[in-house]
C-alpha cells in the first residue's frame, strides 16, 4: 500500500480562491496579508517578530553584505524611536556598500564561480559597471538591456563582458540568457523537444539564432588588458539537424530563423542580392554595426514590460534572495511542472515590478520592511528555507560576506591603519581568494542549499583564518586585551562587535570565567574570538 | 614537377565508399587512389585522365542516383577496380612510395600490411558501395521492390591480398610514416610501442616504447629515414591522471632520443607528472593530442596537427633541428584529422572535423584555399585523411560520410 | 526486518536522545516536535543493530559520465552498433567481453554481470542522482545516497573514521534527509586528505577551545532549529574526530608492494586505499573514475580509460579475496547511464538507458553469471529487464539491509529501494 495517499504532503496545498490583493495598499502590507492568508489556510503558526539584534545583523548582511560595527550595533539597540527599523533600512539602502554588495550578488548570478574563460575571470570593469547601476538605481530592464545589447567595449563600458564568456557558443548563450533573465530552462530542448514543457527544439534554436552572428572581437589593449567588443555579422545562421539522437553522418543542417520564445518569428529586412560580407572582423578594429541587429531585437524583446517571463523572473529571484526560497523554487526553473507556492502574490510582485518601472531599490525596500522578512529565525522549523515563509530563513553567508563580516568583527580596518601600510587592493585580503573560495565559496544566490561538510571546519579549525586572529594594534583583540574595563564589560564589547548583540547572562558568565582564568589572557582571548568567528550564529544569516 | 596551384581547385571526383567511415586515402602514382575505412575495407580506383569521361550506364559505379551524382561541382562517381583484402579492423593510416609501386596500411587489427601496385589479382568479387544510399532511396519504391533494390548486385572488382603482413604490434596501430626515399617505415601503436621497418626487406630495424599509459598517435620519418618524429598522447584517461604527452625526434639507428620538442617549447613540462594541474601546462599547445604529422620534403620542418575534439585545431610547424616553433597555421573547428606537406614543400595541407581541407603557405602561414564545405549541425563531419598526387595535380580527401573527394588543381 | 511506520506526532524527538539510548530501543518521553527531513533513526535503529553484526561492506566503483556497455560487457561484434573493439573469450564458456578487459575476462567467475539494465534518467545530473540513490529527483525530498544509507545501517557509531568515504567524489546528493551524520567524506582524486586536515594545536589547548565553542553552539541551538545549523555543528564534531586517524589514509607504505597487483594508475591507488579503509571497518567506500562521457571519440577514450580501471578492479577483488574479505564485501561497478548503440558523427556514443550493463561481485553475489540480455544490436532489453529500483533492492539485499525498510520525511514513508522494486534473486547465492 502506498501510504503517501494516507498522509498527503501539506506542501502540496496551495492558496487559492478569494482575492487577496487590496488596492492602494503598499506592497509590504500586501505581502504580509497574503502570506498570513496562506498560513491560515494551512494551519501554520508563524514565528514571533525578530529581536532588534537579530534584525540588525540580518538586514545589514542582506543589504550590505557585512555586519554592523560595534558602535553601530550599540547605537541601533539603544535607539528608542518606534520607526528605527524603517530608518535603518533607508540608511542602508543609501550606503555605498549596498551597491557594492548587490553588484557582487548579481555578478555571481551572471558569471558564476567559474566563468568559461576568455579573460572573464578578471572583469573589474564589468563589476564596476554593475555596481554603478545599483548606485544609480538604474531600472533593471535598462541595465539588462545594456548587457544584452553589449555596446562599446569591455574596458570602457564593462557590459559587453557578459557575452565574452559565450564566445562562439550561441547555444550556451541561449541557455544562460533564458535561464537568468527569463527564469526558464531550455537546455533539454537543445537535443530534443521537451517532454513535459512547451519548449521545442525550434524554440531553442530560434533563440540561438539571435546569437549566432555574434563575434567577440579583440580591439586592442588598455591598461594591459585586452579590450573586447561584441561584433555582429550580417549573415550566418544556426544550423539545425533535428533531434541530436537522429543526427547522422553526412546530414546537412537547416538554417533556423530567429524566433521569439513561444512567439513570432523575427521579421528581418532582406539583404540586397549583391551584398558581400568581409570574411572576418579584423583584430584591433571596432567592428561595424550590422545593417540589422538581431541581438538588439532580442534585447528589446526580453526586457520589455510586456514580456511574460521577464518581470516574474526578477521579482521571484529577488524575493528568494531576501526571503529564502523563491515563490517558484528553484528560481530559474519557472515551468508548468514547478508551480508557485503563492501564485497570486507572484502575479502581484511581477505586476508591481512593471508598474514601478523595475525599480529594484523600491522593491527591496518593500521586501525588507515587510513583517514577514522581519520574523524571527528562531523557532521549531527545521527547514532552512521554510516553505510558507513562516520563519526567517537560515542562509549560509557567501565566502565574501563571511570575509567582510569577519573583518568588521575583528577590526581589520583598525589593524591596517595602525600598521601604516597601504590597505591591500585585493578584495580577498588578507585570506586570499584561493582557499576561501574553495572551502566556503558557494555563491550566495539566495537559493543554494547548504550541505555542511567536514572541509570547511578543517579549514577553520586548522589555520585557514589565522591571519584574522591578529593581536596587532587597532584590532579587537588588542583593544580588549589592553582595556582596563572589567571583563563583564569587555565580554559585552566582544559580543556586540562579533554578533551585533549583547550576551545573555550565562554567556556573559561563561566568557568572563574563560577569559579571566589566567594572568595573561592573550591566548584565551584569541580562542574566544575564534569561537565566535566559527560558530553557527556567525556562519549563517538567520 | 609543376608547382602546386592551390587556388581554383575544382572537385572532379566524388567516389562513393559507403559503409563504415573512410579513414584514410593515398595516391599510388598520379591517377590511382586507394582508400581505407573503419571496418578495414580498402578499395582502389583508377581515375580516368579526363574528368568529363562519363561512365557508360551499364558500368555505372552506383545503382543509386542522388547520392552518387550530387551537384555538378561536386564531381562524379566511378567504380573502384580493386578491393584489398586482409585487414580485420579499421584502417588508421595509408602511405605509399613516391614511385607508386608500394602501398602500406596500418590497422587497428594490430598489423601493418604492404601491398604491391602491380600484383596480380587474387580473384573477383561483387561489391556494393552505396548501401546506405540504396536504403534511403528504397523509401520511394513500392514495398515489394525494396528488398530487391537493396540486394541488387553492385560492381565487380578484382581482389588482391597483401604482399606482406608486418607483425610487431599488440594493439591498434595508429601511426604510420614513410621516408621519402622509400627505404624506411615507421609504425606506432596504442600501447606506445614504435617500430621502424626496413621497407624493401620488410624487417624490423628498431623499436622503442614511450610512456606506458600513452599511445603513439602520430609518427613520421625524415626523408633519409635516419631520424623519426613521434607523438605520444592519451585521451582523458582520467581527469586527474593524464601523463604528459610527448613530441620527440629520435635517432632510428640506436633508438635514442635526439630532441624533446615539447620541452623546447614548454620548459615547464614535466614528463612524469600526471595530474590535471600538470596538464594545464601543455593543454593549450597540444589540445586533444598532436595526432597527425608530416616532414617537409627537404627534411627541415615538421608539421603537427592538434586533434581530438577541441575548439580550434591548428597546425604547428617546427624546425626539426632546434625544435623551435616556426609558426602555427591553419585552424579547423573541432580539431585536425590529417596533415601533409605539398610535394614542393611550399604548402601545408590539413583536413579536420569541420569538413574542410585547408591549404596554407609555409612561408607566411596564410591560408590560400579552403576546400569543402562545413556540413551538419553543431558538429560537422570529418575529412579524416588527405593525399596529394605525386605530380601535385590532384588532392584527395576521405570523408566520413562515405566518400573520397578528389580535387583537380588547375593552373 | 521491516519496521512499523508511525505518524509523525507519535514519534519522539531524537535531538536530545543519546544515540546509545536509541540503539537500545529506549523511548524517551515524546515532545512531539516536527522532524522534517530528518529520517527516522528510531524506527530503523533495531534494524541497524542486527545488520551491523554481519560486518558487511560495500565498495562502489563509479564510472562517471557513463561507461559504454558495448566497449565492456555487451559486445555486438559484426553489427553496425559494434564499434571498433573485438571480443575476447573469458573463463566462462560461451561468454565474451571486450578485448579491453583482458584481466576481467579471466575473472568472470567472480562477477555477476547484468546486461539488461533499463533505467529512467538519461542525463548526467539526473542519472548520477538516480544511480546514487535509486530515486529520481523530487522537488521536496532530498534522497540519501546509497553510501549514506549503508553507513547508517552498517556504520559504527562515533568511529573516528567517517562511515561514508568517497575517493574522487561524484554526485552531490550526500546524506539527503538522513541528516549530516551520514554525509560523505570526500578525498581528492589522489586519495589525499583535504588541505587543513591536520591540527597544529596541542590537545590541551584544542580541548579548551572546543569546550567554549560547544557552549556557544548549545546556546544557539536552544532557539534555532534550522537543519543547516545542526549540519554545521555535526560536521565540526566529525572534523575533530578525524584528527586521530590520519595515518590510515597514507598508503605509501603499502603501495610499492601492491603496485603490480592494482596497476600503476591513480585509479589503482584509489582502489588500494578503498581496500584499506574497508579493512579498517569503513562500511562504504566509493571510488570514482571520471571522463566516460564519450560523446566524441568514444573508442579512444575507452581505450585510455578501461585498461587501468580493469587492472585495479581485478587487483581489488584478488586482494579482498586473499584477505578473506570478498565474501563480506560487495563490489558494485556502474556508471550513471549507458551509451547509445548508434555511433554519431563525432565517433562518439551518446546517453542511453534503454539497455545497458552493470556488474556486481562478492558478498553473496553469484559469480560466473551473466544476467539478462539485450537484442542483437543492443537497442533494447531482450530478457529480464532490471530497473534502477530492482538493482538497488538487490544491492541492499546482498548487504543484508531489507530494501523495504522505510524512512520518513515528514509523514511520508520512503522505502530504501523505491516502492515496487524487486530483488533480482537469481543474482544472489
Amino acid at each position: 500500500m502506498n501510504r503517501s495517499v494516507l498522509f498527503p504532503c501539506v506542501a502540496l496545498l496551495v492558496v487559492c480562491g478569494f482575492p487577496l490583493v487590496v488596492h492602494g495598499e503598499e506592497l509590504r502590507d500586501s505581502i504580509d496579508h497574503q502570506l498570513a492568508a496562506a498560513w491560515k489556510a494551512n494551519g501554520i503558526e508563524p514565528a514571533k517578530p525578530s529581536s532588534d539584534g537579530e534584525f540588525l545583523r540580518r538586514v545589514h548582511l542582506d543589504l550590505l553584505g557585512t555586519i554592523p560595527t560595534h558602535d553601530e550595533a550599540v547605537a541601533f539597540l539603544d535607539d528608542t524611536r518606534a520607526d528605527k527599523r524603517k530608518l535603518l533600512i533607508d540608511r542602508l539602502l543609501n550606503d555605498p556598500r549596498f551597491a557594492e554588495h548587490q553588484g557582487e550578488v548579481w555578478d555571481m548570478v551572471l558569471f558564476g564561480r567559474n566563468p568559461p574563460g576568455y579573460g572573464t575571470d578578471k572583469r573589474d570593469e564589468f563589476q564596476a559597471w554593475l555596481r554603478d547601476q545599483f548606485a544609480k538605481n538604474t531600472p533593471y530592464d535598462q541595465w539588462v538591456k545594456a548587457i544584452l545589447r553589449a555596446e562599446g567595449n569591455t574596458i570602457d563600458n564593462g557590459a559587453p563582458m557578459y557575452f565574452v564568456q559565450y564566445r562562439n557558443e550561441p547555444e550556451e548563450a541561449t541557455q544562460a540568457v533564458t535561464q537568468t533573465f527569463l527564469g526558464v530552462q531550455l537546455q533539454c530542448a537543445r537535443c530534443h523537444d521537451h517532454p513535459f514543457e512547451p519548449w521545442t527544439q525550434l524554440d531553442f534554436y530560434g533563440t540561438a539564432a539571435f546569437f549566432a552572428r555574434l563575434r567577440v572581437v579583440d580591439i586592442g589593449k588598455k591598461n594591459k588588458l585586452t579590450m573586447y567588443a561584441i561584433g555582429e555579422r550580417n549573415t550566418g545562421d544556426v544550423l539545425f539537424t533535428g533531434p541530436t539522437a537522429e543526427q547522422v553522418v553526412g546530414k546537412k543542417g537547416e538554417p533556423v530563423k530567429p524566433k521569439f520564445l513561444q512567439g513570432e518569428p523575427l521579421v528581418e529586412p532582406e539583404l540586397s542580392a549583391d551584398f558581400k560580407e568581409d570574411r572576418n572582423f579584423p583584430n584591433g578594429k571596432v567592428p561595424p554595426s550590422p545593417k540589422f541587429s538581431r541581438k538588439n531585437q532580442l534585447a528589446d524583446w526580453i526586457a520589455r514590460p510586456g514580456n511574460p517571463y521577464f518581470a516574474r523572473a526578477v521579482a521571484n529571484r529577488i524575493w528568494a534572495q531576501f526571503m529564502g526560497r523563491g515563490i517558484v523554487h528553484p528560481v530559474d526553473n519557472m515551468s508548468r511542472s514547478n508551480t508557485p507556492s503563492h501564485p497570486e502574490l507572484l502575479d502581484q510582485l511581477a505586476r508591481n515590478m512593471v508598474d514601478h518601472k523595475f525599480d529594484l531599490k523600491w522593491y527591496i525596500r518593500e521586501l525588507v520592511n515587510s513583517r514577514a522578512y522581519q520574523l524571527s529565525g528562531s523557532g521549531p522549523v527545521e527547514a532552512a528555507m521554510p516553505q510558507w515563509f513562516e520563519q526567517a530563513r537560515t542562509r549560509p553567508l557567501s565566502a565574501e560576506e563571511l570575509l567582510d563580516a569577519w573583518k568588521v568583527a575583528i577590526g581589520w580596518d583598525g589593524i591596517e591603519k595602525s600598521s601604516g601600510k597601504k590597505a591591500s587592493e585585493d578584495r580577498y585580503s588578507p585570506l586570499g581568494s584561493g582557499y576561501l573560495v574553495q572551502f566556503l565559496g558557494r555563491p550566495n544566490n539566495g537559493v543554494g542549499d547548504f550541505q555542511g561538510g567536514l572541509h570547511e571546519h578543517l579549514f577553520l579549525n586548522n589555520g585557514g583564518i589565522g591571519s584574522l586572529l591578529s593581536q596587532s594594534k587597532g584590532g579587537l583583540h588588542h583593544s580588549l586585551l589592553n582595556s582596563k574595563a572589567p571583563w563583564t564589560e569587555r565580554v559585552d564589547q566582544l559580543y556586540l562587535a562579533m554578533l551585533s548583540r549583547r550576551p545573555v547572562k550565562d554567556e556573559q558568565e561563561r566568557f568572563v570565567e574563560f577569559l579571566s582564568a589566567e594572568e595573561n589572557s592573550s591566548g584565551r582571548l584569541q580562542e574566544a574570538i575564534w569561537v565566535l568567528m566559527t560558530c553557527s550564529e556567525f556562519r549563517f544569516n538567520h | 614537377m609543376p608547382d602546386l596551384k592551390p587556388t581554383n581547385a575544382k572537385q572532379v571526383w566524388k567516389l562513393q565508399f559507403e559503409g563504415a567511415w573512410p579513414t584514410s586515402v593515398a595516391f599510388l602514382g598520379p591517377r590511382r587512389v586507394v582508400a581505407g575505412n573503419r571496418d578495414g575495407e580498402m578499395f582502389v580506383w583508377d581515375l580516368p585522365d579526363q574528368s568529363s569521361v562519363k561512365p557508360a550506364e551499364d558500368k555505372a559505379a552506383s545503382k543509386t542516383k542522388s547520392a552518387a551524382k550530387g551537384k555538378q561541382d561536386e564531381g562524379e562517381n566511378i567504380a573502384p577496380v580493386r578491393r584489398l583484402d586482409g585487414h580485420t579492423n579499421g584502417i588508421s593510416r595509408l602511405v605509399s612510395t613516391e614511385d607508386g609501386k608500394l602501398l602500406v596500411s596500418a590497422s587497428q587489427d594490430h598489423t601493418v600490411r604492404i601491398w604491391e601496385s602491380a600484383a596480380p589479382p587474387s580473384g573477383k568479387a561483387d561489391v556494393v558501395l552505396d548501401r546506405a544510399s540504396r536504403e534511403k532511396e528504397t523509401k520511394q519504391l513500392p514495398q515489394d521492390k525494396r528488398q530487391a533494390f537493396i540486394d541488387a548486385p553492385g560492381v565487380s572488382v578484382a581482389t588482391q591480398d597483401a604482399a606482406a603482413v608486418l607483425k610487431g604490434h599488440d594493439d591498434w596501430v595508429n601511426a604510420l610514416g614513410i621516408s621519402r626515399n622509400g627505404q624506411r617505415l615507421i609504425s606506432g601503436d596504442a600501447r606506445s610501442k614504435v617500430v621502424v621497418w626496413d621497407l624493401p626487406a620488410r624487417k624490423e630495424v628498431a623499436n622503442w616504447v614511450g610512456h606506458a599509459w600513452n599511445g603513439i598517435v602520430a609518427a613520421g620519418l625524415a626523408p633519409d629515414g635516419q631520424t623519426a618524429l613521434v607523438s605520444e598522447f592519451t585521451y582523458k584517461r582520467d581527469d586527474f591522471d593524464i601523463p604528459a604527452p610527448a613530441l620527440k625526434v629520435w635517432n632510428v639507428a640506436d633508438a635514442t632520443e635526439k630532441l624533446d620538442i615539447l620541452k623546447v617549447h614548454i620548459p615547464k613540462l614535466d614528463a612524469k607528472a600526471s595530474t590535471y594541474g600538470a596538464a594545464s601546462v601543455w593543454r593549450s599547445f597540444i589540445k586533444g593530442g598532436l595526432i597527425a604529422t608530416d616532414y617537409s620534403p627537404d627534411g627541415t620542418l615538421v608539421a603537427v596537427g592538434q586533434g581530438g575534439e577541441t575548439d580550434t585545431g591548428k597546425v604547428h610547424l617546427f624546425d626539426v633541428k632546434t625544435g623551435k616553433l616556426v609558426r602555427t597555421v591553419s585552424g579547423h573547428q573541432y580539431g585536425v584529422c590529417d596533415v601533409k606537406f605539398s610535394v614542393d614543400g611550399k604548402y601545408v595541407l590539413s583536413s579536420g572535423r569541420d569538413t574542410v581541407l585547408r591549404i596554407c603557405q609555409v612561408s607566411d602561414g596564410k591560408e590560400v584555399a579552403a576546400l569543402g564545405k562545413a556540413r551538419g549541425g553543431q558538429f560537422k563531419d570529418w575529412l579524416s585523411g588527405i593525399a596529394i598526387s605525386p605530380d601535385q595535380s590532384m588532392i584527395a580527401a576521405a570523408d566520413i560520410a562515405g566518400y573520397v573527394h578528389v580535387w583537380q588543381l588547375q593552373g | 526486518m521491516t519496521t512499523t511506520p508511525r505518524p509523525e506526532a507519535q514519534r519522539p524527538a531524537i535531538g536530545h536522545l543519546s544515540r546509545r539510548a536509541l540503539l537500545k530501543g529506549t523511548v524517551a518521553t515524546a515532545s512531539g516536535g516536527a522532524l522534517m527531513n530528518w529520517g527516522s533513526l528510531f524506527n530503523s535503529a533495531s534494524a541497524a543493530e542486527g545488520v551491523q553484526k554481519q560486518q558487511k561492506r560495500c565498495i562502489l566503483l563509479w564510472m562517471n559520465g557513463g561507461v559504454s556497455q558495448f566497449e565492456t560487457f555487451d559486445m555486438k561484434p559484426g553489427r553496425p552498433t559494434g564499434g571498433q573493439f573485438r571480443p575476447v573469450s573469458t573463463n566462462l564458456p560461451g561468454i565474451q567481453v571486450c578485448e579491453l578487459l583482458p584481466k576481467i575476462s579471466q575473472n568472470m567467475d567472480k562477477l555477476a554481470v547484468i546486461r539488461s539494465m533499463r533505467t529512467s534518467q538519461v542525463d548526467h545530473p539526473g542519472g548520477i542522482h538516480l544511480m546514487h540513490t535509486g530515486y529520481s529527483t523530487a522537488a521536496n525530498i532530498r534522497f540519501p545516497e546509497i553510501g549514506a544509507v549503508v553507513s547508517k545501517y552498517l556504520g559504527r557509531e562515533r568511529s573516528d573514521l567517517p562511515n561514508f568515504i568517497k575517493i574522487f567524489s561524484h554526485g552531490n546528493s550526500g546524506a539527503g534527509f538522513l541528516g549530516p551524520k551520514y554525509l560523505p567524506f570526500s578525498l581528492s582524486p589522489e586519495g589525499r586528505l583535504p588541505t587543513f586536515s591536520t591540527s597544529n594545536r596541542n590537545s590541551e589547548l584544542e580541548s579548551r577551545r572546543n569546550g567554549l565553542r560547544n557552549f556557544v553552539e548549545d546556546v544557539f541551538a536552544r532557539e534555532h532549529k534550522a537543519e543547516t545549523a545542526r549540519m554545521h555543528r555535526e560536521a565540526y564534531e566529525a572534523a575533530r574526530r578525524l584528527q586521530n586517524v590520519h595515518q590510515v589514509f597514507n598508503i605509501d607504505d603499502e603501495w610499492e608492494k601492491n603496485r603490480d597487483l592494482y596497476g600503476d594508475s591513480a585509479f589503482g591507488r584509489r582502489c588500494l586505499l578503498a581496500r584499506r579503509l574497508i579493512e579498517e571497518g569503513v562500511p562504504f567506500v566509493e571510488v570514482g573514475q571520471s571522463s566516460y562521457d564519450s560523446h566524441a571519440d568514444n573508442f579512444v577514450w575507452h581505450r585510455s580509460l578501461l585498461p587501468p580501471m580493469e587492472h585495479a578492479w581485478v587487483g581489488l577483488m584478488t586482494d579482498l579475496e586473499q584477505r578473506g574479505l570478498l565474501k563480506n564485501t560487495l563490489i558494485v561497478w556502474m556508471g550513471e547511464i549507458g551509451r547509445t548503440p548508434r555511433i554519431n558523427n563525432r565517433s562518439g556514443r551518446d546517453h542511453y538507458v534503454r539497455s545497458w550493463s552493470t556488474a556486481l561481485a562478492g558478498c553473496g553475489v553469484k559469480g560466473g553469471l551473466v544476467y539478462g540480455a539485450s537484442d542483437k544490436d543492443g537497442i533494447d532489453v531482450k530478457d529480464n529487464a532490471v530497473t534502477e529500483g530492482d538493482f538497488f533492492a538487490t544491492i541492499y539485499q546482498a548487504l543484508g539491509i531489507d530494501p523495504k525498510t522505510e524512512h520518513f520525511t515528514g509523514v511520508r514513508p520512503i522505502p530504501i529501494a523505491p516502492f515496487g522494486s524487486e530483488v533480482v534473486k537469481d543474482i544472489l547465492a
